[in-house]
C-alpha cells in the first residue's frame, strides 16, 4: 500500500493519536474560506462519497498543516460476519457523530464542518441567512433553522432571483455578499422531516459567484394565515438582528460590527411575520422594479 | 458598588466594549458579557456626556446646547439608569430618592410631547455562540442539548 500524506494538526492531542492508530486508506486537504481543514479515512472509496458534502467553493490543498482534522472510522463487519461497528467522525478528537447509517455519520460532519468554517473564517463574517440577487442587489433573510427562509429562497429563485445562499450570508468588510451556494436543503414532509437536497439548476434558477451589495434585509418567520405587512428597523435595530444570527459574533465582534455597520447603512432592514412566500415575493420584486 | 448621590457624575466604561457608530445610534459590544446593545441617539448622547466629571444636570444642559432644544433632566436620569442596567457605565448608579422609581412611562407623561429629544432607549441582545447562530444538527450527530438537534431531543449524547 502506497503511503499516504496524512494531513496533520499541531499539537496533536494524546487522544488524537487513538484515533490514529486506526489505519488510513484515504486522505484529503482543502481550504474553504481560508480555513485549511483535512480529512481521513480507513476506508478506501469512501472519500468520493463525502466530496459533495464539502462546503460550496472548496479547494484542494497541498500544505498537509490544517486547522482541523476529520477521521471517519467507517464501521465494517466485525469478524463473525454479524453485528456491524458504528461509524465514527471525530473532529480533532472530539467524537461528532456515532452511528449505525453512514449517511446520518456524514450529516453530522457536513454540520460541524459548515459551523467551524463559518465560525473561524479570517476576513470574512458569516451570518446565518438566506441570500438571493436581484438587479445587482442581495436581498438577505437573515433567521433560524425553521424560520421559513429556505422556502423563501426557493420561490424567489422561481420568480427569477439569482441563487446565493439558503444557509449563509457571507459578509466582507465593506458588506458585500458572498455566496455560499450549496444545494438547498428543503424540508418537504413536515419540519422534523431531513431535508431533501435541490440543486438550484432543478428550480429553474442559477447561482450567483459575484460579490453583491446588500439592497434589502428581510427579517421574517412564517406564521400561518399572517399577512406580510413589514415595518422598517432603524439601522441599530436592523443591526441587532443580523448579530443575533452571527456564527462568529463572539468570536470576532469587531469584524461582525464593521460588516454590519456597512450593510445597515445602506439597506433598509423590513421585519414582520409572513404567512405564503408568494406575498413577500411580489412585495419584493415590485420594490426592486422601481430602483 | 452603587452611588447614590443627587450630584451623581456618571461615567461611561469603555474598557471591553467595542464601539461602532451608526447614524444617529450607536451599537456597543460588551466582549465581557457577550451581549451587544443599540442605544438610541439619546442614550448615545447621555452615555457620551457620562464622563465621570459631569452632574446630570449638567449632561442636561450641554445636550441641549448640542442640540439646541430644552431638555429635561429626567430624561438624562432615564439614560443613566438604562446605561446602569447594562453595564455600560463604570458603577451602577441609583437614582436618587426623589427620582427612583422613574419610568419611560412616568417621563413621558410628565414632559409629553413637550420633550424635543426621544426617550433613552437601550436594546440589547445576548450574543449567539457559533453553535446557537446555526442550523440544528442531524439525525445520529453527537449533541450536548436538546435545542442542538432538528428533533429538539438529545438522548444519550446523539440526536436521534
Amino acid at each position: 500500500m502506497p503511503k499516504l500524506n496524512l494531513p496533520s494538526v499541531k499539537p496533536a492531542s494524546d487522544a488524537m493519536s487513538d484515533i490514529g492508530n486506526q489505519v488510513w486508506h484515504e486522505s484529503l486537504c482543502f481550504t474553504s474560506y481560508g480555513v485549511r481543514v483535512g480529512i481521513r479515512l480507513n476506508r478506501k472509496g469512501a472519500l468520493k462519497q463525502i466530496l459533495s458534502y464539502l462546503p460550496p467553493g472548496w479547494k484542494e490543498s497541498r500544505s498537509k498543516n490544517v486547522n482541523r482534522l476529520y477521521s471517519f472510522v467507517i464501521g465494517d463487519k466485525t469478524s463473525r460476519g454479524k453485528r456491524k461497528r458504528l461509524n465514527l467522525v471525530y473532529a480533532d478528537e472530539n467524537k461528532v457523530a456515532e452511528t449505525p447509517k453512514l449517511d446520518q455519520a456524514i450529516d453530522a460532519f457536513e454540520a460541524d464542518l459548515q459551523l467551524f468554517v463559518a465560525d473561524t473564517a479570517p476576513r470574512r463574517v458569516f451570518v446565518h441567512a438566506g441570500v438571493v440577487g436581484l438587479r445587482g442587489k442581495a436581498i438577505v433573510i437573515p433567521g433560524r433553522s425553521f424560520s421559513g427562509k429556505t422556502s423563501l429562497v426557493a420561490a424567489l429563485v422561481k420568480a427569477g432571483a439569482i441563487y446565493y445562499s439558503d444557509e449563509y450570508a457571507v459578509l466582507d468588510e465593506r458588506g458585500r455578499v458572498h455566496h455560499y451556494a450549496r444545494p438547498l436543503s428543503v424540508r418537504e414532509n413536515g419540519h422534523l422531516a431531513k431535508p431533501k437536497k435541490y440543486r438550484v439548476e432543478l428550480l429553474g434558477g442559477k447561482s450567483g459567484t459575484k460579490p453583491l451589495p446588500v439592497g434589502m434585509v428581510v427579517v421574517s418567520k412564517y406564521q400561518a394565515g399572517a399577512r406580510w405587512r413589514p415595518r422598517r428597523l432603524s439601522e441599530g435595530e436592523g443591526a441587532l438582528e443580523l448579530m443575533a444570527n452571527t456564527v462568529s459574533a463572539r468570536r470576532q465582534p469587531e469584524a461582525m460590527l464593521e460588516a454590519i455597520r456597512e450593510v445597515v447603512s445602506l439597506a433598509p432592514v423590513l421585519k414582520g411575520p409572513r404567512g405564503e412566500a408568494r406575498q413577500v415575493v411580489e412585495f419584493l420584486l415590485k420594490s426592486f422594479a422601481s430602483r | 458598588m452603587k452611588r447614590e448621590t443627587a450630584d451623581l457624575m456618571p461615567e461611561a466604561r469603555r474598557e471591553g466594549l467595542v464601539v461602532q457608530e451608526l447614524s444617529g445610534e450607536v451599537l456597543v459590544y460588551d466582549r465581557e458579557r457577550d451581549k451587544a446593545h443599540c442605544l438610541n441617539s439619546t442614550a448615545a448622547l447621555v452615555w457620551q456626556y457620562c464622563d465621570g466629571k459631569t452632574p446630570v444636570s449638567q449632561i442636561a444642559r450641554a445636550i441641549e446646547r448640542e442640540i439646541n432644544s430644552p431638555v429635561d433632566e429626567d430624561i438624562i436620569w432615564l439614560g443613566v439608569e438604562q446605561l446602569g442596567k447594562t453595564n455600560l457605565l463604570r458603577e451602577r448608579a441609583t437614582l436618587p430618592s426623589h427620582k427612583s422609581g422613574l419610568s419611560r412611562r412616568d417621563v413621558m407623561k410628565r414632559i409629553g410631547l413637550a420633550a424635543a429629544v426621544a426617550l433613552p432607549v437601550v436594546t440589547s441582545i445576548l450574543a449567539p455562540t457559533a453553535a446557537q447562530a446555526a442550523n440544528c444538527l442531524p439525525s445520529g450527530a453527537a449533541c450536548t442539548s436538546p435545542a442542538q438537534c432538528c428533533s429538539g431531543l438529545c438522548p444519550s449524547g446523539t440526536c436521534p
